[in-house]
């Protein structure tokens, strides 16, 4: 049983292995092994040329990883914390994701770390800026929510051509195992999967929101209300097919994300389904997100904060019902 | 003639110290004893190659009821003479300034395109900054790397692209090096001429340097990575960030500082609080320089030195070059605000004019040879308006196309690939510096 963390730990690792134009950079990533210890032990397997301690400059370590893309490198870039990705935000929309459109210079580079709630981070600690970079054109988001994804993922995103924005969810890190497929396996980028078959409803989501479906999913199931739940792993590109065959199955669609609503993906994926699928609803789409408020830190706030089971348990009956 | 434009100053700067002389202390920045070193130092003992020590300051007036600037100081004396380069030989300096030529004449030229309307958007003028960009661009090597802003069109031209190309850029023609997808001097090339696209957001290029000097490290390369920065781009963030990061990094970096007194309308006084910028290098820990910005011999000089070090693993370097931004922001601006004995004084100090002199002075050039090369620069850059002129735009229903690299085409390595050396391969229990590549 590998946990999600151990998952994306191994996916680097034998991608480093692999092919020695990969390598790391970041804070407290060398000795230490990252805040979430992912890259522990790195160092002493690859040497401090590979896995590069830096200062506390996101904005010098994206463009430092940019610029060594340019020369053929494959750098993997950890924000300690996604939240503070805000501070490289310029270098990501302008320098990183224009290149290949503006000058054909394609940016082979992946820029990770954990995202997420739900383990009382507070309002810098724990936020889900992924829809920001999913608006951004020439940019690809990840947002794996098994460790088998998240280790085929971000082997994939080492090996992609163009700049990938891997968002790991803290809340997952050592919390969700799984046996994973043996050899070296890939997850391909913007496809997503069935993480559980129904015929009633449809809660289209990603990464931790995953769980907290699948939970209404189980007592739903003893309503007989057979839910499907549709893992997008990819939030850039969105897997629109996948969204599109999901609803013309069920005809009926919740939208679960983490982030915050308004302006959040489950605007986007509504207007796919509005495109791809209106004559196929027999119910309006129901968007379950968090609060419009920045992350709160008490527990009893942010659980208030965060979607609940309940919430989706109480939407699907009501489209059931519909 | 000793001009003092207003008496409104409660409280003038002091006079800046005269040259301190052979006996001046010590460089405290680690800029070691110097090929051509120069016998000046600033108070911080940083080291200033320039002849002559400009004297003046901005100031505020209230006049009728409306703010402007004024300036204060000297501006009588003569231009000096360039001074003598350690480097370079007589055919290199002659063709450093037949690029000047072809920078300046494009420059007109795209004046020209502007006023015809055809140029698509504004047109950014190098005036009176062509020897810094093209005497830098010219001391790196084939392998090294460039990422120029907008006034080092010079540069663009010395790492090879062709004016036409930048012309072309201008016009947004489906033929310029973006094929219309971005303006002006926002091109690069990858693969050959090793130039990295520059954005607009300032100072954002020289982290970014430092990485391509990181990749090149890890295929085993020590190269030189050049880029500019404003009085005002350095302000930002970025700045900071990137060169401190080639500081920590022992990377190749060579940040030329291009303090031309203004950024759009703002005077360097409402930029930074320190007189030098190259005093920042003490603080980045990184070996500074300053130099007379219109003087090509100079900063080529000073260019070669910093990619020297460069090559020898010793990292980065900055240079402040002094001179002045002899016209405005970009075409659309007159620049009423610039108070007029600034651009008088400046004009003398012409780069062109300068190494005109010095080049037919030393005999290098003669007066035909000159007027050949000068007449020979405006043909290449006729020819290549009309060019521009009559190629197309690009088609419309193209801007969809390369938002992304297809996953099939091989990125190639600059360097051959990566050189990495096995952990076991190290001795057991060696020490090494924290950054052992030091
Ligand atoms: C981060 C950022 N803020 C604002 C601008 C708008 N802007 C473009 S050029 C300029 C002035 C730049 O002055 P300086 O850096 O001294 O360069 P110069 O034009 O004098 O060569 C400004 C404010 C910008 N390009 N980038
Ligand atoms: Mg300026």
């Amino acid at each position: 049983m590998t946990t999600y963390l151990e998952a994306i730990r191994e996916g680097i690792w034998e991608e480093m292995e692999r092919d020695p134009a990969v390598f790391c950079v970041g804070e407290d990533i060398g000795v230490y092994g990252g805040a979430f210890k992912v890259t522990e032990g790195f160092i002493h397997h690859f040497g401090s040329e590979r896995v590069i301690d830096t200062p506390i400059a996101e904005s010098a370590i994206v463009s430092a990883a940019f610029g060594a893309s340019l020369t053929g490198m494959r750098p993997v870039a950890e924000f300690q914390f996604m939240d503070f990705i805000s501070s490289a935000h310029n270098q990501i929309v302008n320098m990183v994701a224009k290149a290949n459109y503006r000058w054909g210079a394609p940016a082979p580079l992946v820029l990770r770390g954990p995202s997420g709630g739900g383990v009382s981070g507070g309002p810098f600690h724990s936020q889900n800026p992924e829809t920001y970079y999913a608006h951004t054109p020439g940019l690809k988001v990840i947002c794996p929510a098994t460790p088998t994804d998240a280790k085929g993922l971000i082997k994939s995103a080492i090996r992609d051509n163009n700049p990938c924005l891997f968002f790991e969810h803290k809340f997952l890190y050592r919390r969700v195992k799984e046996e994973l497929p043996s050899g070296d396996y890939t997850v391909e980028i913007g496809k997503a999967r069935t993480h559980r078959e129904g015929r009633d409803l449809s809660v289209i989501t990603y990464a931790a929101m995953v769980y907290v479906a699948q939970k209404a999913a189980e007592i739903l199931a003893k309503e007989g209300i057979e839910v499907e739940i549709i893992d997008l792993r990819t939030v850039a590109p969105l897997d629109r097919e996948a969204i599109a065959d999901t609803v013309k199955k069920t005809n009926r669609a919740i939208i679960l994300h983490e982030d915050t609503k308004t302006g959040g993906l489950a605007g986007e994926i509504t207007a796919v389904i509005n495109e791809l699928a209106f004559d196929d609803l027999d119910a309006p789409i129901a968007r379950i997100a968090s609060l419009d408020t920045p992350v709160p830190f008490s527990p009893p706030l942010e659980k208030f904060f965060l979607p609940k089971v309940e919430d989706v348990v109480r939407e699907a009956r009501r489209l059931r019902r519909y | 003639m000793k001009k003092t434009q207003t008496k409104a100053q409660a409280n003038p700067r002091p006079k800046q110290p005269s040259a301190t002389g052979p006996n001046a202390k010590a460089s405290t920045n680690g800029a070691g004893a110097l090929a051509n070193s120069p016998s000046r130092r600033n108070p911080h003992g940083i080291p200033d190659y320039r002849l002559e020590i400009p004297n003046f300051r901005t100031v505020e007036e209230w006049i009728n009821g409306e703010f402007r600037y004024s300036v204060e100081g000297d501006f009588s004396a003569p231009a000096p003479p360039l001074r003598e380069s350690k480097y370079l030989t007589k055919e290199k300096t002659i063709e450093l300034y037949r690029y000047m030529w072809l920078n300046r004449k494009m420059e007109q030229t795209l004046e020209n395109l502007f006023k015809q309307q055809k140029v698509v958007g504004g047109v950014y003028l190098g005036l009176g900054q062509e020897g810094c960009s093209c005497a830098s661009a010219m001391a790196l090597r084939d392998g090294d790397w460039i990422g120029p802003m907008i006034r080092n069109q010079g540069a663009l031209l010395v790492r090879g692209f062709k004016s036409r190309d930048i012309i072309m850029q201008y016009m947004a023609k489906a033929d310029a090096p973006t094929g219309g997808r971005d303006a002006g001097s926002h091109f690069g090339d990858q693969r050959e001429k090793h130039v990295v696209a520059p954005i607009s957001m300032l100072g954002d290029l020289i982290p970014v340097l430092a990485g391509v000097a990181l990749g090149a490290r890890l295929q085993g390369k020590s190269i030189a990575c050049l880029t500019w920065v404003g009085d005002g781009g350095q302000s930002t963030g970025p700045t900071y960030e990137g060169f401190n990061f080639a500081a920590v990094q022992k990377l190749g970096v060579i940040l030329i500082v291009e303090n031309n007194l203004w950024a759009y309308s703002t005077p360097v006084e409402r930029q930074f609080a320190c007189k030098d910028l190259a005093d920042r290098s003490i603080g980045y820990g990184v070996p500074g320089f300053i130099v007379d910005g219109t003087d090509p011999n100079q900063v080529y000089d000073v260019t070669h030195e910093a990619a020297q070090r460069a090559y020898a693993g010793e990292g980065a370097s900055l240079i402040e070059a002094k001179m002045m931004r002899m016209r405005g922001h970009a075409m659309h601006d007159a620049a009423a605000y610039v108070p007029k004995p600034y651009v008088e004084y400046w004009k003398k100090r012409d780069p062109i004019l300068r190494m005109e002199k010095y080049l037919l002075e030393k005999g290098w050039l003669s007066e035909e040879q000159n007027k050949a090369l000068i007449d020979a620069a405006q043909k290449q850059i006729d020819q290549d308006r009309e060019f521009a002129d009559a190629s197309p735009f690009p088609e419309g229903s193209t801007a969809g196309e390369r938002v992304f690299c297809d996953n099939s085409v091989q990125i190639p390595f600059a360097y051959g690939g990566p050189k990495v050396q096995k952990v076991e391969k190290r001795k057991a229990g060696s020490a090494s510096d924290v950054a052992h590549f030091r």
